[in-house]
């Protein structure tokens, strides 16, 4: 009881003192406690309140070939993965990682699926249709001129190098050398993951290797089941390989230099695909057969 | 076997069956499984081997950290190991991530997508923490579990944004991805992730050890707080392109930290970093000091690198100097006014805070209702930071009358108006009044 009394009159005596205190300081100090409170309060001050952390973009270009040798099961087959797909790439991107995807199409016209790259977790895949001739160099011709800083590439904070998968299942129709040759000289082209896909016999290997720039990142389908597990294989490993910061091996024994790191994911994405594709089964019809 | 089936028995090495149910996930090294084992359902991460470069040395260290144990129960430590398949591949399996807990890849987006089982859209959730005190507790938990870890010899190698999940209500923290975890001095061939890897690992020089993992702390640290890279400013945003060897330029040749206060080459962009810039406006020097150390000095000279004694201290008073204000804002006494060295006052709404002094520590603890002062604050010789010894409360039989509850489990003393010192059982308590003294045995406390 006695300490229940003592205290009551502790608490007075608390909030006595206290109010005098603030009355003596109050005048003094009123001028500097301002202007220090300005600072404090002319910004959102809020240490729980962040936006995202800034993210590295990454744009997934897929040059799908549209000409009328598509028509029927390969169409059908490639339009049911590219759906498929979108989900798996979806849970590709890191914390720091934004993956946009963009759709050019060629056959006798070239056309972007939508007029700009859109995030993944917005992407809707728009079903093609295939008709007229192969006209590959004037995709890469387009591809060019969109693959810049003022085209597509526009992120304001950093990008990694894109991804770049072909698609297609015959020779070219038009003058493709033209249109590598310019799109070449596209520094995003030269650091960029390029990757492609022959499909049937038609597809000319050589051709896509000169595209990629090695023919370990070629790779050739001739059934539908093969269709789709190429397609995967290929956009997953390298839009995985592409949004990340580069893997390191460390028994290097050595200081790693320049040199070492020189295109270090394309090798990466070679290696992977390869094994990847030696694993897969190869036992059902092939698309020449049975027509 | 590199890839499991569902519905697919895998044999444990010491009996029993796990089936797999579904996959969870997949990363550098293999693919994680959800599993039924003696009725109960748990995580099995089965390794690609040929991804592999050490295997078998691989598989040794892991059976020698299961027969080890966890540090504490903050890892999600692996269990048991499978059979070896005749191939040579082998797996683990571990508890399964609790309910609650969010992947720190999504609190530093502050969403998660989650999948609407009807219609397959994935749909946005915010992912906050829902108070400042949860956010230094997580990271004060960060911090812990390292010390632990390293003063149980090992290195975890690859720490990285994917290692954590965390509660955004409470601020517990398990460490997960936890095979990789090896002695000081051993890798079984983990490479890592620039950004949080220690430039020297980023360069090839080093392998990762216990003083890398203390860089890549600093880093995952400075991105819970700042909510952005310390590494990437101007200079790195030049570059456009983050090609391989840009990455091996700014993450190890020539890292420059964003708040380098003799480099100002490589500052945060307004646009891009926004958050940096705005957060590093309010954490106390103290906390920024910490990090220009680990980032400048502690670049190329890892000894001078913060140890995790050294974040846990700093961050236990950055827990003790949150004030939550009657209007409603909450921040470090640092964003506060300080009329007097032992006041602090809200500039929004004016609202004064008295302070109570340690005899161990020069700051001082702000005193609002529901602020909290913890074991290890009290007691020099406690470790025990989530165990709260003392509350600012109102007396229930008294409204209006504010004093300090006992809550530890040990007998405090404190002066009373009458200049004498009662004897504070646990559970009771004393009010607050200008000249409180408090002993707590080794450490005294004074208003």
């Amino acid at each position: 009881m006695n300490n229940e009394n003592i205290a009551e009159q502790g608490v007075n005596e608390a909030i006595n003192t206290e109010t005098s205190a603030q009355i003596e300081n109050a005048a003094p100090v009123a001028n500097v406690s301002e202007a220090a409170a300005d600072d404090m309060l002319d910004f959102d001050d809020n240490p729980l309140s962040a936006t995202g952390v800034s993210r590295k973009s990454l744009v997934i270009f897929f040059l799908i070939d549209t000409s009328g040798s598509m028509k029927g099961k390969k169409m059908g087959e490639l339009n049911t993965v590219m759906e498929e797909l979108i989900p798996e790439i979806r849970k590709v991107g890191e914390a720091d990682t934004e993956v946009k995807v963009a759709v050019l199409t060629f056959s006798t016209d070239v056309r972007w699926m939508y007029s700009n790259p859109i995030p993944i977790e917005e992407f809707e895949w728009a079903r093609l249709r295939a008709s007229g001739v192969t006209s590959l160099g004037a995709a890469l011709k387009e591809l060019n001129a969109r693959m810049s800083r003022n085209g597509f590439l526009n992120s304001p904070s950093l990008s990694f190098a894109p991804v770049i998968f072909l698609m297609t299942d015959g020779y070219p129709s038009d003058d493709y050398k033209a249109g590598l040759k310019e799109l070449q000289a596209n520094s995003w082209y030269k650091f960029g993951l390029k990757a492609a896909l022959g499909i049937g016999s038609e597809a000319n290997d050589n051709v896509l290797a000169e595209f990629t720039g090695s023919a370990d990142t070629v790779v050739h389908a001739y059934s539908g089941g093969q269709l789709a597990q190429m397609i995967k294989i290929i956009a997953v490993t390298s839009s995985q390989i592409g949004s990340k910061s580069m893997t390191l091996s460390d028994d290097t024994g050595h200081e790693i230099g320049e040199e070492d790191v020189f295109a270090a994911k394309q090798k990466l994405l070679g290696q992977q695909i390869q094994e990847l594709v030696g694993k897969t089964e190869t036992d059902d019809v092939p698309f020449d057969t049975g027509w | 076997m590199t890839e499991l089936e569902i519905g697919q028995e895998v044999e444990l090495e010491f009996g029993g069956k796990a089936q797999v149910l579904s996959v969870i996930g997949s990363g550098g090294q293999g693919t994680v499984y959800l599993v039924r084992f003696n009725g109960q359902k748990w995580a099995l991460k089965w390794y690609d081997i040929d991804k592999m470069k050490k295997p078998k040395e691989f598989l040794k260290n892991l059976r020698s950290n299961i027969a080890d144990g966890p540090p504490d129960n903050k890892f999600l430590w692996p269990k048991y190991l499978t059979k070896e398949a005749e191939d040579g591949t082998f797996g683990y399996i571990m508890d399964l991530k609790p309910e609650g807990f969010d992947s720190f890849v999504d609190i530093l987006n502050t969403y998660k997508l989650e999948v609407d089982p009807l219609t397959g859209r994935a749909v946005k959730k915010d992912v906050k923490f829902n108070s400042l005190t949860a956010m230094i507790t997580a990271v004060i938990n960060i911090v812990n579990s390292f010390r632990l870890l390293h003063r149980a010899g090992k290195s975890y190698q690859d720490l990285n944004d994917g290692g954590f999940f965390i509660n955004v209500n409470t601020g517990a923290v398990l460490v997960c991805d936890c095979d990789n975890i090896a002695p000081d001095g051993s890798n079984f061939g983990i490479g890592g992730k620039p950004g949080y890897m220690a430039p020297e690992v980023v360069r090839g020089i080093t392998q990762p050890n216990v003083q890398t993992d203390k860089y890549s702390l600093a880093v995952v640290l400075f991105k819970l707080l700042f909510r952005g890279d310390p590494m990437e400013g101007e200079k790195v945003v030049r570059d456009v392109c983050l090609t391989e060897s840009s990455e091996l330029k700014h993450y190890g040749q020539n890292a420059v930290f964003v708040y380098d206060p003799n480099n100002a080459s490589n500052r945060p962009v307004r646009g891009i970093h926004d958050n940096v810039i705005k957060f590093w406006r309010i954490y106390p020097d103290y906390i920024k000091d910490a990090f220009i150390r680990s980032f400048t000095t502690g670049i190329s000279d890892p000894t001078k690198r913060i140890i995790e004694n050294e974040w846990q201290k700093l961050f236990i008073r950055l827990r003790s100097e949150i004030i939550m204000c009657g209007c409603g804002r909450t921040n470090f006494a640092s964003m506060f006014v300080q009329p007097n060295e032992k006041t602090f006052k809200c500039p929004k709404c004016g609202m004064e805070f008295v302070t109570l002094g340690f005899s161990n520590r020069s700051y001082r603890m702000p005193l609002f209702l529901g602020c909290k002062f913890y074991e290890c604050e009290i007691n020099p010789e406690s470790e025990e930071f989530m165990k709260v010894a003392g509350e600012l409360v109102e007396n229930k039989l008294k409204p209006g009358v504010i004093g300090i509850k006992n809550c530890s489990d040990r007998k405090w003393r404190a002066k009373m108006p009458d200049g004498v010192f009662y004897d504070i059982a646990p559970g009771k308590g004393f009010p607050v009044w200008q000249g409180l003294e408090i002993d707590f045995g080794q450490i005294k406390a004074q208003i």
